[in-house]
């Protein structure tokens, strides 16, 4: 009996990889969960986990913008937001909604990279096309995944700080708290880079939330205990602002440091005439994400994973950045420009 | 309910049912607006009528259901638990880290409801032995299970078997009928010895000790009955998800709470009762799903859901001013 029943699963199984790989060699397959059943304009849903933090409000500043474009077109014709206040459970009850009212796409920002993954499912079961970026969510049923990757941020980070401190010397380690996916990944990404290079010495490692204070409080204590530091490794955007204003309130000299887009780290950057390197997670992912929601839902195939390559600053190209940094919050990331022509290019180079 | 004014009845409702009506009195106002919002649901969501739409809610206010009961049993008894949203993290990875293993479903239930009942009935030894405050000691509880839940699983992951998921958390309604049947067994517990004395020993437990009430035994039951439901709601969401996620509780500490007080749950004990417990979760999970088909932007949310809160609670002063 247990036998019969492998026998015919493996059959059924060998079965349906000769189909899969027979849909796959044709050129016009479809997306993940995409049915063609859905017409535009469509109905997108955006179900956001947080909307407070400034790096999440610019995100949806993305997709409504990236909405009323594809409005124009006449692709799309409703954005539906909700807000699950950090509560993976209220996420998981919100996108069932947006199930039983049946939107089209359902854009994704997920709380729990476990908890979605049933409810996620049965979107995709539906025909629903469902685009998951940033905070991804373990689960093979979705359209598409389209992130930045955290390792490679964290070796370009040590490659550039290693390079810039000529392959030797004394530097500091600024983490993103931790047991946070994003944090621990830019972390491991740096391993290899520091590895390599012995003469570079860690004298300590911090742990801090992404903001400020935290991370000027700390580097502040860092700096009483080590009179000689030559870099700073600092794996996220606030930290960076925060550690130059640590070694400028004590009056030591300014190091290189590496860090990401933050409007005040850049700033300071300049002010303070460093010598660094800032990448980003860009703000218009969302906005790809919803292109990509489209694109699928019109028959496009689309890859399972879409990485999107980490834009670069530093000082070559730092001016470009703050000429723009009046249209951005004080608070918020300075983002590299988009277009759909960026969108499609990336696409074209999965 | 026009009987009410036959003469018979104004001469002598047993009390029972004298007790009854007034507990309902005070809960008029949230029955109404839970009513229409199920009507507005109804309205507006019309596969709710479904068997699977039906089901989904029911699904989606199932936990909420039972932290609200789990919270509500301490506050009758004058207590509160600031360690629910952990006891939730806890069942839940207790039952994915167990239920794939050598132990099964089974095996893995057992070692939910027991963990549950036995942090339950430690915090409640705590709490009555050592006269120590519930609020401070449930705190102190909720890093230490909080903590656990991390160790057990660092990084979200695990299984439930995929068939276990499909019952409770598929297309046909046996979460509700699990929270019909739970419902019915507190009945039952309030008729026993345990359970009658919940409500003196919140209101008066000195009085209650003097009348011959074992008021410690019934306040560490209480715990470990809140324990157990904590744990359960935890073992349902890892169902739901699929997964476990030693973080996924964090937020039913505060909606426990505040469903309860919504029921018309007092902080002082003795006031108060499950139905309302209950009616307060089951509005808090129909905002969400109403909201949403009403399509309020999220910040027109925040205030709508201050608003209803208010409405729920201010409609019954109203009514007795008159």
């Amino acid at each position: 009996m247990m036998k019969s029943l492998f026998c015919s699963t493996a059959s059924a199984l060998c079965l349906a990889l000769a189909f899969s790989i027979g849909a796959a060699s044709d050129a016009s397959a479809a997306a993940k969960c995409i049915k063609g059943d859905r017409k535009a304009p469509f109905t997108i849903g955006w179900a956001n986990i947080y909307s407070v933090p400034t790096w999440m409000k610019q995100t949806q500043g993305t997709i409504e913008a990236e909405v009323e474009e594809l409005k124009k077109q006449g692709l799309v014709d409703k954005l539906v937001v909700t807000d699950a206040q950090g509560d993976a459970n209220v996420q998981i009850q919100q996108i069932q909604s947006m199930i039983d009212s049946d939107v089209d796409a359902i854009i994704l920002i997920a709380g729990s990279s476990t908890a979605p993954a049933r409810v996620v499912a049965d979107a995709c079961a539906k025909g629903i096309a469902i685009i998951n970026f940033d905070s991804l969510v373990d689960s093979e049923d979705v359209t598409a995944k389209v992130n930045t990757d955290s390792n490679q941020w964290g070796d370009q980070a040590a490659k550039f700080l290693i390079n810039a401190i000529g392959g030797k010397g004394k530097i500091l380690v600024l983490n993103g708290p931790a047991g946070i996916s994003v944090s621990d990944d830019r972390r491991k990404g740096a391993n290899a880079a520091l590895a390599a290079n012995p003469d570079v010495k860690i004298l300590a490692e911090t742990n801090t939330a992404y903001n400020v204070a935290p991370a000027q409080e700390a580097v502040t204590s860092l700096l009483f205990a080590n009179p000689e530091i030559d870099g700073i490794l600092s794996l996220g955007g606030a930290l960076s602002a925060g550690a130059i204003l640590a070694l400028d309130k004590q009056g030591r000299p300014m190091v290189p440091i590496t860090g990401e887009n933050a409007r005040q780290f850049l700033e300071l950057w300049k002010e303070k005439g460093l010598t660094s390197w800032a990448t980003m997670q860009p703000n218009w992912l969302g906005a790809f994400s919803t292109y990509i929601a489209v694109q699928a839902l019109q028959g496009k195939d689309i890859p399972a994973f879409v990485k999107v390559p980490l834009p670069i600053i530093d000082n070559s190209n730092i001016d470009q950045y703050l000429a723009k940094a009046g249209d951005f919050p004080a608070d918020g990331y300075i983002y590299s420009p988009y277009d759909h022509a960026l969108f499609d290019k990336m696409l074209a180079e999965q | 309910m026009s009987g009410a004014t036959t003469p018979a009845e104004q001469a002598a409702p047993p009390l029972y049912w004298q007790v009854q009506r007034r507990r309902n009195g005070d809960l008029f106002g949230l029955f109404a607006v839970v009513v229409v919002f199920l009507a507005a649901y109804g309205f507006l969501f019309p596969g709710f009528f479904t068997l699977p739409g039906f089901a989904k809610f029911t699904q989606s206010w199932f936990p909420l259901a039972l932290v609200a009961m789990a919270q509500a049993i301490l506050m009758l008894t004058g207590g509160i638990s600031l360690a629910i949203g952990a006891m939730v993290s806890l069942g839940a990875v207790i039952a994915a880290t167990t239920m794939a293993g050598p132990l099964g479903v089974g095996g893995g239930t057992a070692v939910v409801a027991l963990a549950g009942l036995g942090i339950g009935a430690a915090t409640g030894l705590i709490v009555v032995k050592l006269r120590l405050p519930a609020i401070v000691v449930t705190l102190a509880g909720s890093f230490i299970v909080g903590g656990a839940a991390l160790l057990i699983l660092p990084r979200p992951g695990g299984a439930v078997p995929m068939w276990l998921s499909d019952m409770l958390a598929g297309n046909t309604p046996v979460a509700f009928l699990i929270l019909v049947v739970i419902v019915v067994l507190w009945k039952i517990y309030l008729a026993t010895p345990l359970g009658l004395a919940i409500y003196a020993a919140g209101e008066n437990p000195v009085g209650a000790y003097r009348s011959g009430i074992r008021v410690d035994r019934v306040l560490v039951s209480a715990y470990a009955i809140s324990g157990l439901l904590s744990a359960c709601a935890g073992l349902f969401v890892a169902a739901q998800t699929g997964s476990g996620d030693p973080v996924i509780g964090t937020a039913f500490t505060l909606n426990s709470i505040a469903a309860a007080v919504l029921g018309g749950i007092g902080f002082l004990g003795g006031q108060g009762s499950m139905r309302g417990a209950l009616a307060g979760s089951l509005l808090l999970s129909l905002m969400i799903s109403v909201m949403f088909f009403l399509g309020f932007t999220p910040v027109a949310q925040y205030v709508a859901q201050g608003l209803i809160i208010i409405g729920a609670v201010a409609i019954p002063q109203f009514r007795r001013k008159r």
